[in-house]
């Protein structure tokens, strides 16, 4: 009396697997097509960030940083930080990260955007995706690993597709916010002269909706980021794949030193693309 | 099109007829039952609708500055929402150009936004990513008019308005007149027939206002336009209107020029607001003039003026000549003096400094006037002819409205009339 009935009990853990398997007979086609696109997107990325000579990319983050922070020393700061990252010897593997992060995010850009449109147009599309996102955000991370593993097998694709799985949330939901923020007396004034929804969509609430969109965009990097170490265990070589080395090594030099590498690169992408958005901000609280 | 113009003042520019608008589920279900006549809050109880405008009907000629007036939650700002279908109608026809646009698809409306009407907003309802001529410009830009055209013409309106030199500021840098400003510029840049106006100066403060007033009347003069103007102030209602719809819960209690609204209020509601205003402010000079009962000719000589004026009894009259060009007012006791001297010319007998005033001046306007000079002011038109005079006591007598007279006296010619 004490034990759970058995009779209630639900079995679902062989459904979800059952699930699994019918799409990995029916839609194998399928997930080897995207793999192949998101791969080959990755690796073009990839092979230009190791093209690029070290002291290119350097100079290259430091003026972007300093023209988005409008000080010098920022961009110095900035320079100087990845800098850092090729003197522990990392320099090869924060480029595979940056390349596998920058792939997960304008994938989820290219899915968000479309997305939160939709989630903005619709209160009924918005109030069934709403959980879904929150049950992504919320769920392990670990958990996407498997069957990402298991329909694009081990490497950076299956990398990829449990980051984007894991980052997009934040882009879709602050795009749904941005546009949903538009004053409505705006979008009365512009429909009374005349503006077709697309008109509307595209003149007035994507406009207005950027700097929501941009934070958006900052916060899924941020996730991407975060990501990327733990998409390591299913074999996506980077500095996430150093940090699980030297967990199983026990080699708390090494892992401090990757660690420190992530987080100097998680600061110069957070830094630049904040820098961004709150420039875009700036202007429309002045409107606000 | 070019017959229908032609035939003059009666053309209807918009019309609405038995339009409805009900908040709320199954609010259509509502008309046509035995619900429709109850009052608002029985409705509100029995189905949980809103009912914002009631079988409203009215009819705006082309041309014409037609006020609705009410106040918040009236359903004015509904009426005038429903006119361009941003609202819904529950039930109802709305006509424009005799069109029924009740019917018309997304489409159509769109294109009615984009050529027929256009709109200013209380709130202004600027874009507040793009700058003023931007702005301005936006409404031409949506029509798919080319670039250097829509900003030739923003350009333009924006001088109309008298913002010029503020094209590429924000409308977060703009005060809220000048924004609205660039609101009305908006409206005006499309060039359109009618114009709607959801209680456009009701933002600002009241200098600003009075001075938009005046503004959009000057702007008026030169382009004419049919309009439909949202007010909750009635002495806004009183000076831009040509005709008043007064609402109340959603219902046109009354509709009637400013005067009329002031002398003969409909109900009990409309008398308690419009005891306050001033007829002064809205009894023109025409409709109290009289025609003077002698006039005297240039021609005519000393003894024959006084002849006339003391035929008739009275103790001045006016010298026109004979295109009925007022030339001055004569005195019997200056025309006295004149015959005595021996004089000639009735020029020579005229009174100095004669106030004079236009037919559309109002009362307020008279009360100076009336002070200066002891025989009655004469009205004459632009030519300087002269249409009529207006008696000091004339102006006091304006001052007394029906109402304050009580309704016994309506009942009377009631009365009256079926006798």
């Amino acid at each position: 009396m004490l034990e759970f009935p058995g009779f209630l009990q639900i079995p679902l853990a062989e459904w979800i697997d059952a699930i699994m398997s019918w799409v990995l007979t029916n839609w194998a086609v399928f997930f080897d097509a995207v793999g192949d696109g998101i791969l080959l997107v990755l690796l073009y990325i990839e092979k230009f960030l190791l093209w690029l000579p070290w002291a290119a990319v350097v100079l290259l983050v430091g003026l972007v940083a300093w023209r988005a922070m409008r000080s010098w020393l920022a961009g110095l700061l900035m320079a100087g930080f990845l800098v850092l990252i090729g003197s522990f010897g990392y320099w090869d593997f924060a480029m595979m990260t940056l390349a596998i992060i920058i792939a997960a995010v304008l994938i989820s850009f290219v899915i968000g955007i479309p997305t939160g449109i939709i989630m903005a147009r619709s209160d009924r599309v918005e109030s069934i995706i709403k959980p879904v996102l929150d049950a992504m955000q919320t769920m392990p991370s670990f958990v996407y690993l498997i069957p990402a593993l298991m329909l694009f097998g081990l490497g950076k694709v299956p990398a990829v597709f449990a980051t984007v799985i894991y980052a997009a949330p934040p882009v879709i939901r602050l795009t749904d916010v941005g546009i949903r923020q538009v004053p409505q007396s705006v979008i009365e004034a512009a429909t009374a002269v005349g503006s077709n929804s697309r008109q509307i969509l595209f003149e007035i609430q994507l406009p207005l909706a950027i700097p929501s969109i941009m934070v958006g965009i900052n916060q899924t990097t941020m996730m991407a980021l975060a990501m990327v170490v733990i998409a390591s265990m299913i074999g996506a070589r980077g500095l996430g794949l150093e940090v699980l080395l030297a967990i199983n090594r026990i080699d708390v030099g090494r892992g401090f030193e990757a660690g420190l590498s992530i987080v100097l690169l998680a600061i110069i992408i957070d830094r630049i693309t904040n820098a961004l958005a709150t420039r875009q901000q700036k202007y429309a609280a002045s409107t606000a | 099109m070019a017959n229908g113009n032609e035939s003059g003042k009666a053309e209807v520019s918009l019309e609405v007829s038995g339009l409805w608008k009900i908040f709320g589920k199954n609010a259509e279900k509502i008309i046509g039952s035995e619900l429709e006549a109850a009052s608002k809050e029985d409705i509100l109880k029995k189905t949980g609708c809103v009912v914002a405008v009631r079988d409203v009907s009215f009819q705006v000629t082309r041309g014409e500055f037609f006020v609705i007036m009410g106040l918040s939650g009236s359903g004015k700002s509904t009426v005038i929402r429903l006119l361009l279908r941003l609202i819904e109608p529950t039930a109802g026809n709305i006509f424009i150009d005799g069109k029924d646009i009740s019917g018309y698809t997304n489409k159509q409306l769109v294109d009615l936004r984009r050529h027929t009407t256009s709109m200013v907003f209380q709130n202004f309802g600027l874009l507040p990513h793009r700058n003023v001529i931007d702005n301005v410009a936006y409404a031409l830009k949506i029509r798919g008019t080319a670039k250097t055209e829509r900003y030739a013409r923003a350009r333009e309106t924006i001088e109309t308005v008298g913002l010029e030199g503020w094209e590429n500021h924000f409308p977060s840098e703009l005060s809220g007149g000048m924004q609205q400003r660039v609101g009305i510029a908006r409206a005006l840049a499309m060039d359109p027939e009618i114009l709607l106006m959801d209680e456009p100066f009701s933002g600002l403060d009241p200098l600003i206002r009075r001075e938009m007033q005046d503004e959009l009347l000057d702007i008026l003069e030169k382009v004419k336009k049919t309009i439909v103007f949202v007010t909750h102030d009635l002495d806004e209602a009183l000076k831009l209107g040509g005709r008043i719809a007064i609402m109340r819960d959603g219902e046109i209690i009354q509709i009637g020029t400013p005067e009329e609204v002031i002398k003969a209020p409909g109900d009990a509601y409309v008398r308690e607001f419009v005891q306050d205003a001033s007829l002064a402010k809205v009894v023109t000079a025409s409709s109290i003039m009289e025609k003077p009962k002698v006039l005297l000719y240039e021609w005519q000589g000393p003894k024959a003026a006084f002849q006339i004026i003391k035929d008739n009894m009275l103790d001045y009259a006016f010298l026109v000549t004979r295109a009925q060009k007022l030339l001055g007012l004569v005195p019997r006791r200056r025309l006295v003096e004149l015959i005595r001297r021996k004089g000639i010319s009735l020029k020579d007998a005229l009174e100095p400094d004669l106030p004079t005033c236009t037919p559309d001046m109002v009362i307020e306007d008279l009360f100076p006037l009336a002070t200066t000079t002891e025989y009655p002011i004469p009205v004459v038109n632009d030519n300087g002819k002269l249409l009529g005079e207006i008696d000091t006591r004339a102006i006091l007598e304006s001052m007394i409205s029906e109402s304050d007279t009580g309704a016994e006296e309506t009942e009377g010619k009631e009365a009256k009339a079926d006798a």
